[in-house]
């Protein structure tokens, strides 16, 4: 793992998100940090990856954002990522580095966006001089369920997803 | 009480008329509403954003804000024209953004209410028609600008 440097803040008693922030084509991207699990350097096109017994099934960001993406430079990573309900193994260009946020330098995304981008992100914010698209981690690993019951939990999980859109950190 | 009525009266008269902006898009001539316009300046690069939105794939930051491009030429399926091309930012239901028009500086122009006709064209959101120097000009309404456009509404 090659990050670039944690950037905190400096104020402790103010209310502050994490997130890792990675490159994917020229968007850079947020994954709130709680959900990381690792990240990998090596190559992992289409495999499952396996940590710590639990199963990081391949997710392909670049095809479900419909962006165009050099997968095959030095600087790509595999990040492991979960939530309660789904591990995902998310491969991005590069991964720039982790930030602290507060919620405050959060902003929606603005209400001209009226696709399913809602759904991918739950808003945005500036590091480094750049515009960072939060993803929805939700959405993010929706299509990892396996059998009826995790069918039910994505379901559940994408339905629920527009009352969150609010909060965009 | 009577005041209050001939003030009201003369804002009535005063109405008559438009204050437009003439911009041209891939040389095309348009024409918005000067409140509608919260300002041109020259355009700087946008940044791309993942979406789905009919001709809202961009952003553009602008001092401490990050305002939605609406991608106005490729809709009328036009290049743009002229170096340095500018910013013209609609004030939007939804929102300022900003729309990347040609080089050409805009001009103001004042529009008797009773010229303006009906658009005949469905190819974009209009307050109607209106000729100007001899041609023919839609006037754009930016307000709701992408919020009307068939394949959106039917959907």
């Amino acid at each position: 793992m090659t990050l670039r440097g944690r950037h905190n803040s400096t104020n402790t008693l103010v209310e502050t998100a994490s997130f890792l922030v990675v490159r994917l084509g020229a968007s850079y991207l947020a994954l709130p940090a709680a959900g990381v699990r690792g990240v990998l350097t090596e190559a992992r096109h289409t495999q499952s990856v396996t940590a710590l017994g639990d199963i990081y099934h391949p997710v392909d960001l670049a095809q479900r954002l419909s962006v165009i993406a050099d997968l095959s430079g030095l600087e790509m990573r595999t990040v492991l990522y979960s939530n309660d309900h789904a591990q995902g193994a998310i491969r991005v260009e590069q991964v720039v580095g982790l930030t602290d946020v507060e919620r405050k330098d959060c902003f929606p995304l603005p209400a001209q966006f009226q696709g399913d981008e809602q759904h991918w992100f739950m808003g945005m914010m500036l590091y480094q001089d750049q515009l960072v698209l939060i993803l929805n981690p939700a959405w993010l690993l929706g299509g990892l369920g396996v059998g009826v019951a995790a069918s039910v939990r994505q379901t559940e999980q994408i339905s629920a997803t527009p009352s969150t859109v609010g909060e965009s950190c | 009480m009577l005041r209050a009525t001939r003030g009201q009266q003369q804002a009535q008269a005063t109405k008559r008329t438009w204050n437009m902006v003439l911009f041209s898009v891939g040389g095309i001539k348009l024409a918005a509403r000067t409140e509608d316009v919260g300002g041109i300046s020259p355009w700087t690069r946008s940044i791309s954003v993942p979406s789905r939105t009919p001709f809202v794939h961009a952003m553009l930051k602008r001092d401490h804000d990050v305002i939605p491009v609406y991608d106005l030429a490729t809709r009328l399926s036009r290049t743009l024209q002229g170096d340095p091309l500018l910013c013209l930012v609609a004030r939007h239901l939804d929102g300022p953004m900003a729309i990347c028009i040609d080089a050409e500086v805009p001009s103001l122009e004042t529009v008797d209410v009773v010229a303006i006709r009906p658009s005949g064209s469905e190819d974009i959101e209009t307050l109607g028609m209106v000729t100007i120097g001899g041609e023919d000009v839609a006037i754009v309404a930016l307000q709701r600008l992408g919020r009307s456009r068939p394949d959106v509404v039917k959907s």
